[in-house]
C-alpha cells in the first residue's frame, strides 16, 4: 500500500491519466478507479458499463460513472475484450468509493497487447509526480476563489 | 484577451431535440476541432427534461405532461429533473478539459461555472451563491441547478437552467418526488425551496436581458469577450445526427440505464417537535429528501441541510460526515444531528419501489 498526500495509490496497480487502475492477473487486466477518483468525485450515483464481449482500446472511452451532477468517464487502461463486469455496482455502485482496489472492481479485460501498453501506464514515482500536479491544479484553483 | 463563441437563440424557444442536440455539439466541437470554448443561451418550449442516468417513468407525470401538450425528453448530463420554457434561461456550454480556466477536478470546474453565473446574476443586482452539491441559491432558495458530462475524449458540456419568471405551481404537476407521491404537498414543497430572478428583482424581466447579463458574468470570469457566432456545417450535421439519433429516439428517451428508484417516509417524535423525512433514493444515493415537521429552523437552513445530503449514499456514518460541517447549534431548534439521520434510515428502512 502506498499512501501519496493521503491518498491510497498501491504499488502494485498501474494507472492512467484518467484515475482508473490496471491490475494484470496473467493475461487479464482486473480494471476500477483510484481512491483520488472516488474521493474527489464523491458518491458515486450509476455505472454505465459496457457488455461482456465487447472491445476496447487503450485510451478509449469504455463506460460513464455519474457522481452528483457530473457525468465523467472510465478509460480503458489497456486493450482487449471485456470478459467479466462486477454486477454487484449495479445495486450499489458506491463499492468504488467504500473499496475502490477490492469490492468496488469495474471490469476484466482479457489484454491483448499486454506488454507493449503497460509501458504507457503510471507506476511508482511517476504516480506520486502525477497526484501532485493534480492536487497542485486544484489548490490553485481554491485559491484563485478566496 | 480571447475570443469565445456565443450562441444565442432569441427569436423562438427551441424544441428540446434542437436545444440539447446543439448542446451536444457544443463539447465536440471543442474537442475534436480544438476551438474555444463555445456558450450557447436559449430557451425551450414548455417541457421536462430529466438526467441521463434518471428513470423517465418514475420521475415525470408522463400523461400530465401530454396533457399539457409539453415536451419530455432527456439529456446527455447527469443531475435530476428540469422543467424548461419561454421563461427559464438554458445553457449550454463547451469547453475543453485542459483549458487554463477550468479547475481540476470536478469540484474545480463547477466553482468556475458557478463564479460565471454569480458574477452574471450580479449585473442583475442579485447576489447568489453556491451550495453543495451544484446548485446556485439566492437567500437560500434554488435559483439555478449545474450539470456536466464529459461524453467526448476532452470536450466537458455543462448545462444550466436559470429560472427567469415561472410558475412553480407547475413543477408539482408534472414532477414526481417523494412528498408529492406520499403527501400531495407539491406547491409548498416547491414554492419554499426555489426562486426566480423576477421574483428577486421585485419585477418582471426578458430571458433576453438575463441572456446578456450571464454572458457578461462569463466574460468577466474567464477574461475573454464573446463573438456571436452560428454553428458551422460540420457542428450542424452533427447535431443534426444527434437529433436524429439520440433526442427524437425514444430507445434514449425511454432508457432503463439508470438506478433504481425506491421512496419512504421516516417520522420521528423528538424533543424539536415531529419530523418527516420524505426520501427518494436513485440506488444507494440519495435522489431527493425533504424535511418537514412543526419544529424550527429557517428555510435557508433546512435548504442547506436537504442540499448537503443530496447524491449522498444513503448510511448512518456518511450522512452524518456530510452534516457535521454544516451543522451549528440550533440550526433545526433542539435537533441533533443524529436524530435527524435516524429518521432518514427510517424513510429508508420504508422505502417502496417506485
Amino acid at each position: 500500500m502506498a499512501d501519496i498526500f493521503g491518498y491510497d495509490m498501491p504499488d502494485e496497480l498501474y494507472y492512467n491519466e484518467e484515475h482508473s487502475w490496471a491490475k494484470v492477473e496473467g493475461n487479464k487486466v482486473r480494471v476500477g478507479m483510484t481512491d483520488f477518483f472516488q474521493k474527489e468525485a464523491g458518491d458515486i450515483v450509476f455505472v454505465d458499463l459496457p457488455e461482456e464481449g465487447d472491445e476496447v482500446s487503450q485510451g478509449e472511452v469504455c463506460g460513464k460513472i455519474q457522481s452528483r451532477k457530473w457525468i465523467g468517464k472510465l478509460v480503458a487502461p489497456v486493450s482487449g475484450e471485456v470478459v467479466e463486469i462486477n454486477e454487484e455496482l449495479e445495486d450499489d455502485p458506491t463499492l468504488i468509493n467504500k473499496d475502490p482496489y477490492g469490492k468496488g472492481w469495474i471490469l476484466v479485460i482479457e489484454a491483448s497487447e499486454l506488454e507493449s501498453e503497460l509501458k504507457n501506464l503510471m507506476q511508482g514515482d511517476a504516480v506520486k509526480a502525477f497526484i501532485e500536479k493534480e492536487i497542485k491544479k486544484a489548490e490553485e484553483e481554491k485559491a484563485k476563489a478566496k | 484577451m480571447g475570443v469565445w463563441r456565443l450562441l444565442k437563440e432569441t427569436e423562438r424557444p427551441l424544441t428540446t431535440a434542437e436545444g440539447l442536440s446543439i448542446d451536444d455539439t457544443l463539447s465536440i466541437s471543442v474537442d475534436s476541432l480544438n476551438t474555444p470554448p463555445i456558450l450557447h443561451l436559449y430557451k425551450f418550449v414548455p417541457s421536462a427534461i430529466v438526467g441521463r442516468y434518471q428513470d423517465i417513468e418514475a420521475s415525470l407525470r408522463l400523461q400530465r405532461i401530454k396533457e399539457l401538450k409539453m415536451e419530455y425528453n432527456r439529456r446527455s448530463t447527469g443531475g435530476g429533473t428540469v422543467i424548461m420554457g419561454p421563461t427559464v434561461l438554458a445553457l449550454g456550454f463547451g469547453i475543453n478539459v485542459d483549458h487554463k480556466g477550468l479547475g481540476a477536478g470536478v469540484r474545480g470546474v463547477f466553482q468556475v461555472m458557478s463564479e460565471a453565473l454569480i458574477s452574471g446574476l450580479k449585473y442583475l443586482g442579485i447576489e447568489a451563491s453556491f451550495r453543495p452539491k451544484n446548485d446556485l441559491e439566492v437567500k437560500g432558495r434554488k435559483i439555478a441547478g449545474l450539470s456536466a458530462a464529459m461524453d467526448s475524449k476532452r470536450g466537458i458540456l455543462f448545462h444550466t437552467s436559470l429560472l427567469v419568471d415561472f410558475d412553480l405551481n407547475l413543477l408539482s404537476e408534472v414532477m414526481n418526488t417523494p412528498l408529492i407521491k406520499f403527501q400531495d404537498k407539491g406547491y409548498s414543497c416547491f414554492s419554499q425551496r426555489l426562486t426566480t430572478v423576477a421574483m428577486e428583482k421585485g419585477e418582471s424581466i426578458s430571458v433576453e436581458e438575463v441572456m446578456d447579463a450571464v454572458a457578461k458574468g462569463f466574460e468577466d470570469v474567464f477574461q475573454v469577450s464573446f463573438q456571436e457566432s452560428t454553428l458551422t456545417d460540420e457542428e450542424w450535421n452533427w447535431a443534426l445526427k444527434l437529433r436524429e439519433e439520440r433526442y427524437q429516439n425514444p430507445q434514449w428517451i425511454f432508457s432503463h440505464r439508470h438506478p433504481r428508484v425506491r421512496m419512504g417516509i421516516g417520522r420521528l417524535k423528538t424533543r424539536a417537535g415531529l419530523l418527516e423525512v420524505y426520501l427518494a433514493l436513485a440506488g444507494a444515493v440519495i435522489e431527493h429528501i425533504f424535511i418537514t415537521g412543526d419544529f424550527f429552523t429557517t428555510t435557508e437552513d433546512l435548504n442547506r441541510i436537504e442540499s448537503t445530503l443530496r447524491y449522498t449514499r444513503c448510511e448512518e456514518e456518511q450522512l452524518m460526515n456530510c452534516l457535521k460541517p454544516i451543522w451549528k447549534d440550533d440550526i433545526i431548534y433542539n435537533l441533533t444531528p443524529d436524530l435527524l439521520v435516524e429518521a432518514i434510515m427510517l424513510a429508508k428502512e420504508n422505502q417502496v419501489r417506485f
